[in-house]
């Protein structure tokens, strides 16, 4: 991909994972669900996550599956929050950029 | 490489984090292992390149936490509680000017990213940055005062500091085992009457076949005693059992006074 994604995107996309499971989702599945949207390395998602949780926009829990315990992640309120202020900003953003790249006007 | 010694490698990287940071990272990435499957095992480690790799993403992102702007070139640094802040301002659309912190987020060329750069990017938002800054600073530089200060008293005072204090220790203790003391010696004094009173009616009792009248003296003496004294040890074990826990209680009241004035403040 030509376009690099800078970390506030990277932090968008992954909340937007976790939120769609509303029971919460685990590493693998976030560094794989984000893998189907953009081009990332896989160990560039575990710093994300890890800091989205220090900033209490997910939040973590061990849960019993196959005998062992696994982590999840599950959005917060803040996270939600979070998130929305994304989209919206997102919508803002890629609008003009479309605007601009379909010749309208730029402002 | 297999997974045991990429978990292997990676937890020898990560010696110089925090310990949390590094129990954390590797719970993860146990259940990443976990998760993709012995048979992915391979591919996953190719995918993670090398455990050095991922150290070093882990540990950068902790370097931009606590540094706040070590990665401004890629934007990494942006945080999203920023975001938070800077949003609100955004919408109002404020005056125009660049916000250096807000690069990162925004495109990157300047010059023909002004159509929305610029209407995004208002004063406000400087303003959040600069005074953010010496609130961060202040209780640093404060408490290396305290520090420097604590120290400066220390070294100048001890010689003074160190005698008084061990002075009003030594007092304090001997206070406290001259009263436990005085307790102890009320009881045995009177112990020791009721013993003489027994002792003098033994005696007496003796005297009685010589001579009548100081054997009857003695006896009469001895009882007298022996019943002050019983009466006078009862009533100072009694006392001891009132004063010694009160004593005891308040010792440990004082001892913790000095720390709870320090809670308060």
């Amino acid at each position: 991909m030509v376009f690099n994604t800078g970390a506030a995107l990277l932090d968008a996309i992954v909340l937007a994972v976790v939120s769609r499971d509303k029971e919460g989702t685990y590493g693998y599945k976030i560094t794989q669900d984000v893998r189907k949207a953009i081009e990332v390395s896989e160990s560039t998602l575990y710093p994300v996550l890890r800091r989205l949780q220090k900033d209490d926009c997910l939040e973590v829990y061990d849960r019993q599956f196959d005998g062992r315990n696994r982590r999840y992640y599950k959005v917060t309120e803040k996270g939600a929050v979070q998130l929305n202020l994304y989209e919206t900003e997102w919508k803002n953003y890629s609008s003009r950029i479309n605007g601009l790249f379909e010749g309208g006007e730029t402002a | 490489m297999n997974r045991i010694e990429f978990m292997t490698e990676l937890a020898a990287l990560l010696q110089d984090v925090p310990e949390e940071e590094r129990r954390d990272a590797m719970q993860f990435y146990n259940d990443y292992f976990d998760d993709a499957g012995t048979d992915k095992e391979g591919e996953v480690i190719s995918e993670l390149e090398s455990p050095a790799k991922v150290a070093e993403k882990i540990k950068a992102d902790l370097l931009g936490q606590q540094g706040g702007g070590e990665f401004t070139e890629n934007g990494y640094q942006e945080r999203s509680v920023n975001l938070a802040k800077e949003v609100p301002a955004a919408r109002e659309g404020q005056a125009a000017g660049q916000d250096p912190g807000n690069e990162g987020y925004r495109c990157r060329g300047d010059e023909g990213s002004d159509g929305y750069a610029y209407e995004g990017s208002a004063q406000g938002n400087t303003a959040y940055s600069y005074d953010k800054n010496p609130e961060e600073k202040k209780p640093w530089s404060s408490n290396v005062l305290k520090i420097l200060l604590i120290i400066g008293i220390v070294l100048v005072g001890a010689p003074i500091v160190i005698p008084c204090a061990l002075a009003i220790i030594v007092v304090a203790v001997s206070c406290i085992v001259g009263l436990f003391c005085f307790f102890f010696a009320i009881v045995i004094g009177f112990a020791a009457i009721a013993i003489i009173g027994v002792v003098l009616v033994c005696t007496g009792l003796i005297a009685l076949i010589p001579e009548i009248a100081v054997g009857l003296a003695l006896i009469g003496t001895g009882l007298i005693l022996g019943v002050i004294g019983t009466v006078g040890t009862l009533a100072g074990v009694k006392l001891c059992i009132v004063m010694i826990p009160g004593i005891i209680r308040g010792i440990v009241w004082l001892c913790r006074k000095p720390f709870q004035r320090k809670a308060v403040a």
